[in-house]
């Protein structure tokens, strides 16, 4: 009976001498494994803005902002912190090859109001030259083009973005043409306007952009 | 002797989550027991419909604070069957040892708290402390202490990095002696022997005729495990012994989980040794309408997960049972007969997760009545004409 007492009482001297098991927090730092699944951290150099995060996400923590009215148009991506599960399925299913957006080894997120919890990155917005309509980010048309190489040259939506940022394009040039004809073709346009474009006819009915 | 009621809960600090007990106790024996949930329903069930069967995994993970491998094995295992579809072995290699660490440290976590109800704060300590070094490998092998996100139908969504595994087997190694200690310490105890043993006695008889499952029911002697009985992952391609005993009583609880650990460390670590190198997930495209059903063993007993899709991406049924919905009945026979000091570890011996269980919730309090639309309405018609009869218009 006496046995498992003393046992007992050699732990407690021996835990006398011990360190304490806990870490001092806050004045040492803490280091994470590396696989550790951190905040994830949208990278503004390889994100397209495809939104293929958004529509992954289960947990709904990403969501995106078109500013149309702005002199630049830009889509602001918006990562919320706290509804964030870690997961990784965004990094998982980016297509700037797990770049645009990656899971990081930041683990420190608290913050004291709800409303500031977000983290946010911009990217530049294509929008139609006719109509004005959201058409995709400009890194993503010329990824897209990228992609496809030569096919591209089939749709004046791809290569006119790749041409643009290859500087061949000047911008003044095209927008002194607005006549909204078939010559409105070969021009950044949406898939409404490129379609109202293309199928100009006498036969089409008036008020139609293609007659004006 | 007259009978009085004691009402504990349902803020109830004893288990951590909201829970009603009426005891109605004799002087200071304990005649009868009435459990009373219902506080935790979150609607997970329907949440999952509204997601595509890989998002619904995240969900599902979080129906249980605890046990966040036991539900989505369980999940995934049911959406594979209705395919049906055989998991690639390196991947059923690493849902083993994902789900085996998650037994470890529930066991672990369960004998902290059996320790802080008996009044040893000291196993509460070393046992919580042991499970901090079982959380870092989990850490190590996931990206996460807990809610591990491996899991998805078709596969696992992580693999474990082979620099990792070696540091992995270290940290396990290193927990040994301290269990072993542990192990020494509980079991030679003469006033856990005094306080534990011959309460809370659920015989093998009524441990079947209450489908009692998990450690509840193999403490009384019934040799129930889903990893036994129809083996899947790779529970039958490595070695290791199903713990059962019949001593019936709380002692025999503890002794089980106890004993399961080191079967746990036994399986960890011989799938981490063992890890068949190859695919990891089977990249599935769609998922045919059909119906599947999936059960694994969870540190409380077996969750059993059904699963009916139409051919879309979204499940149009997700039914749960979780082992608590099984375990707690039996507190109808293990409570009456015990005094109130003891009743809260009896009733603490299943080890009983109330968020798992509340899958739907009827309430029908006593003496009310319940009006349906068509007694509304005859209520509603019978008022008119009663002032039609008093203003005497025909």
């Amino acid at each position: 009976m006496k046995l498992p007492k003393l046992r007992e009482l050699l732990e407690a001297i021996k835990s006398l001498s011990h360190r304490p098991y806990t870490s001092k927090f806050p004045f040492e730092p803490h280091q994470p494994p590396s696989s550790f699944r951190g905040q994830p951290k949208y990278n503004p150099d390889r994100c397209l803005g495809c939104l293929a995060c958004e529509e992954i996400c289960p947990a709904e923590a990403i969501a995106h902002e078109d500013r149309t009215g702005a002199d630049i148009p830009k889509r602001v991506m918006i990562h919320y912190t706290d509804t964030c599960i870690f997961c990784g399925c965004c990094q998982d299913a980016c297509i700037a090859d797990h770049e645009g957006i990656k899971l990081s080894n930041d683990w420190e997120l608290s913050f004291f109001k709800k409303a500031e919890a977000f983290e946010t990155i911009e990217k530049d917005l294509q929008l139609c030259e006719i109509c004005g309509s959201v058409i995709a980010c400009k890194d993503h048309l010329k990824w897209i083009a990228e992609r496809i190489g030569e096919l591209s040259f089939s749709n004046p939506t791809l290569y006119q973005s790749r041409l643009k940022t290859l500087g061949v394009v000047d911008d003044s040039i095209l927008s002194a043409s607005r006549d909204y004809g078939r010559a409105d073709r070969i021009k950044i346009l949406c898939a409404r306007c490129r379609r109202e474009t293309s199928l100009t006819t006498a036969a089409s009915p008036a008020g139609q952009k293609g007659e004006a | 002797m007259q009978k009085s009621v004691i009402s504990i809960g349902p803020f109830h600090p004893l288990q951590e989550e909201p829970e009603h007990f009426m005891l109605t106790v004799e002087g200071e024996t304990v005649v009868e027991v009435e459990v009373e949930i219902g506080y935790n329903h979150r609607g997970i069930e329907k949440l999952s419909e509204r997601r595509n069967f890989e998002q619904s995994t995240f969900v599902i993970e979080r129906i249980c604070g605890i046990c966040s491998t036991s539900h989505p094995v369980a999940y995934t295992r049911a959406v594979e069957d209705i395919i049906p579809v055989e998991v690639p072995e390196r991947a059923q290699y690493i849902r083993t040892i994902i789900a085996e660490g998650e037994r470890i440290h529930s066991h672990l976590l369960w004998y902290g708290l059996a320790g802080h109800f008996l009044g040893y704060n000291t196993v509460y300590m070393w046992m919580w402390r042991l499970r901090e070094e079982i959380l870092d490998v989990m850490e190590i092998l996931s990206g996460n202490r807990n809610n591990y996100a491996m899991f998805k139908p078709g596969g696992v969504r992580r693999d474990i990095n082979p620099d990792d595994i070696p540091v992995a087997l270290k940290k396990i190694d290193a927990i040994i002696p301290t269990i072993d200690r542990l192990k020494k310490a509980i079991l030679d105890d003469p006033v856990l022997h005094a306080r534990l043993k011959g309460i809370g006695i659920l015989s093998k008889e009524e441990a079947i005729n209450y489908c009692a499952l998990g450690p509840t029911s193999r403490a009384s002697g019934v040799d129930r495990d889903v990893r036994k009985n129809a083996p899947y992952e790779a529970y039958d391609k490595v070695d290791w012994d199903m713990i059962v005993t019949d001593s019936c009583d709380v002692w025999g609880k503890a002794v089980v989980r106890l004993l399961e650990i080191y079967e746990s460390i036994k399986i960890m670590k011989t799938c981490l040794q063992k890890l068949p190198p190859g695919e990891i997930d089977l990249k599935l495209k769609s998922i045919p309408p059909g119906e599947g059903i999936g059960a694994h063993e969870a540190p409380r007993g077996e969750t059993f997960h059904y699963v009916r899709s139409d051919g879309t991406n979204r499940p149009v049924r997700h039914k749960v049972r979780a082992p608590s919905y099984m375990n707690l009945p039996t507190c109808k026979a293990t409570v009456p007969g015990s005094s109130i000091a003891d009743a809260a570890i009896v009733l603490a011996a299943i080890d009983p997760c109330y968020c798992c269980t509340e899958r739907m919730a009827v309430c029908t309090p006593a003496g009310e009545r319940i009006y349906t639309g068509k007694d509304l309405i005859a209520l509603s018609q019978a008022k008119t004409a009663k002032i039609k009869r008093e203003m005497g218009i025909p």
